[in-house]
């Protein structure tokens, strides 16, 4: 068992945390403000290959697979969450429905603009009563020639307002159900009766857009039927257990930056005559911190590899997501302890980071959901078939 | 246009703390990087190679572990790139090291220019660049900050004295370039990929460059390391300019200096 990460690998993460540093970490606090990532930032990013890391290069992108895809997440996670949410739903979920299910003319046409960082994608599943219920959606799609006419509307679409491609679901047999009945699109906003609707005023990650998407008869060619007919759950499904495992790894960053900052604060705040380092309880604290992101650094990067070498990982997906959220909100949480009083200040960056932490148990599958997914994937071995 | 440019790596001096007291050395962390001066030497290499076409080559004298700095300088957009490695070139000091990397430019030839870093971060030497033009017999410019073509001469903006100045140089040459020049790009996420999985380090060893024991014997000898006394801060004199000659004035008379 060799756990070395290889040597391009290093490089690139040295890379990444230089740019990170030096472009996004001094906008962070900007981006949370003005509720914005800078498009100039995105199309830096871009430029270094930074919006299409697992893709092949064949295709405009980086070619590094899910274990480069989670070290930037991981980098880009620990100094502003909101930018690793615009790159996570574009990278992670919108463009890679497209990568995992797209034919060679799709990934041609859309994946490549996607994947060089000069088009933006989001993936729109969830609506108004489908939730974590994901297969009650009730967008349609119903046929007209050799077209289909796609009306309903999405909620909560991360990159909502800024997406220029979408991958959508919609039902377009009512009659069969999830497995069936409903079929994944490539829609392109910009569209006729593409349009964005409200935009979400969120507790945290202000500065990644997040929207209603309307769409009223939109015609869209069967060309762009993504995957098989009838499969788009699977599609979904699939998309999601991927983007679970980079969401794991924004996590740790943001965990890793939590504990950081806790060091830092810890080693410089002085109480009763002594840095407050000192404090067993302080120090509890840290090697708690420590103990459980080490587990968690461990978890996502074997996942990775999981991914990249071509082993089932549903249920380690699910396990990123659910433990590298709790983990990020239960060390942001001691951080903004240790900080005391003036971790509850808009002054100092644990604070942000504590309003970001919190969407990451909810979205992408809520951790109740990553616990039934963990827990059918279980049984299933034992013979049991759960249902939700 | 043919560049060689000479990189070195080191250790990162942001991972090593220095105790005055105990007189010692810490390595906290060891991560190795290429020298700073040298980036920008690579980066202004890169600079000509956008504007007007040009092979670049990086080369690097040290140990195995310097493959590292060379797939970088070739993820930053180097052509190629040659390592001299040997374990008969240990413990080298700043005459051997130039006589070496001379020998395996003088075995790229032809070329046009050589780019070196000013100085190195780790020993501070600013040795190898003023040694290797006298050594390949080329003109030299140091401290330099921009460098771009006009015709067949190389137009140089350089430091002289804290202030920068234009030179003019004919090719080929050999420029040392300042730390203060325009930092480094990020090398692209592809290229990374590719410098390790698709390109090629050459490897020279003594033997290919045709080195002797005889020349590759130190002339200086290392008898270990002791540190300058502390400088005490001396007092700090600051707002505009003419208040500042008026303050200093004033304390020079009062300690009876002028």
């Amino acid at each position: 068992m060799d756990f070395t990460l290889p040597k391009e690998y290093e490089l690139l993460r040295r890379m990444i945390r230089d740019f990170a540093r030096q472009e996004i970490a001094p906008l962070a606090k900007r981006v949370d403000v003005q509720e914005e990532v800078p498009r100039e930032v995105i199309r830096k990013a871009a430029e270094l290959g930074m919006m299409g890391v697992p893709f092949p290069q064949e295709y405009g992108g980086m070619g590094a697979g899910e274990l480069g895809y989670c070290i930037l997440m991981e980098e880009i996670g620990k100094v502003c969450t909101s930018t690793a949410t615009v790159i996570g739903a574009h990278t992670g979920i919108g463009a890679m429905a497209i990568y995992l299910d797209g034919t060679p003319e799709q990934k041609k046409k859309y994946l490549t603009p996607l994947a060089r960082g000069e088009k933006i994608a989001a993936f729109a599943l969830t609506e108004a009563n489908a939730g974590s219920d994901a297969a009650a959606i009730r967008t349609r799609a119903v046929r007209d020639g050799d077209d289909f006419i796609l009306t309903g509307s999405k909620m909560f679409i991360t990159n909502g307002p800024i997406a220029d491609i979408v991958s959508v679901m919609a039902v377009t047999d009512p009659s069969l159900g999830p497995r069936g009945g409903i079929t994944a699109f490539i829609v392109e906003m910009d569209w006729k009766g593409c349009s964005v609707g409200k935009v979400e005023d969120k507790m945290g990650i202000r500065g990644s857009g997040t929207s209603e998407l309307i769409f009223n008869e939109v015609r869209v060619p069967k060309e762009n039927i993504l995957g098989q007919f009838g499969a788009g759950f699977v599609t979904f499904m699939k998309t999601l257990d991927v983007g679970r495992v980079s969401l794991g790894a924004a996590c740790l960053g943001g965990a890793q930056a939590a504990l950081e900052r806790s060091i830092q604060w810890a080693k410089a705040r002085t109480q009763f005559g002594k840095a407050i380092v000192h404090n067993q309880s302080i120090q509890w604290m840290i090697a708690n911190m420590a103990t459980e992101i080490e587990a968690l650094r461990s978890l996502v990067y074997r996942t990775a590899w999981m991914v990249d070498t071509g082993q089932p990982f549903t249920r380690y997906a699910a396990m990123c997501k659910l433990y590298g959220s709790e983990v990020a909100s239960r060390c942001i949480s001691q951080a903004v302890q240790i900080y005391g009083a003036l971790g509850y200040s808009r002054d100092v960056e644990v604070e942000r980071m504590f309003r970001d932490a919190r969407i990451a148990e909810i979205f992408e599958g809520t951790n109740e959901i990553q616990r039934i997914v963990i827990a059918s994937d279980i049984m299933r071995q034992e013979g049991v078939r759960i249902s939700p | 246009m043919r560049i060689v440019v000479a990189i070195k790596q080191i250790l990162d001096p942001e991972g090593i703390t220095v105790n005055r007291r105990r007189e010692r050395i810490f390595i906290n962390r060891e991560e190795r990087i290429i020298n700073p001066a040298d980036k920008c030497a690579l980066e202004a290499a890169l600079r000509l190679k956008d504007a007007h076409g040009a092979e670049v080559i990086a080369l690097s004298l040290g140990k195995p572990a310097a493959d590292d700095a060379l797939r970088e300088a070739l993820a930053m957009g180097a052509d190629s790139a040659v390592l001299i490695s040997d374990k008969a070139l240990a413990g080298m000091d700043a005459p051997t090291a130039a006589m070496v990397l001379a020998r395996a430019i003088e075995r790229l030839a032809p070329f046009d220019l050589v780019l070196a870093g000013q100085t190195a971060a780790d020993t501070g030497g600013d040795q190898t660049a003023g040694r290797l033009a006298e050594l390949l017999g080329l003109p030299q410019v140091l401290q330099a900050l921009e460098l771009s073509l006009d015709g067949g001469r190389l137009q140089v903006v350089r430091l002289w004295d804290g202030k920068p100045v234009r030179a003019a140089v004919s090719l080929p040459a050999l420029v040392a370039v300042s730390p203060l020049a325009p930092p480094a790009r990020y090398p692209h996420g592809a290229r990374i990929m590719n410098a390790y999985r698709q390109m090629q380090v050459s490897v020279w060893t003594a033997q290919d460059l045709g080195l002797t024991p005889e020349e590759l014997t130190p002339n200086i000898e290392s008898r270990g390391q002791v540190f300058p006394p502390e400088r005490e801060l001396g007092t700090v004199v600051e707002g505009p300019p003419a208040q500042m000659a008026g303050e200093i004035l004033s304390l020079l008379r009062m300690r009876r200096l002028i």
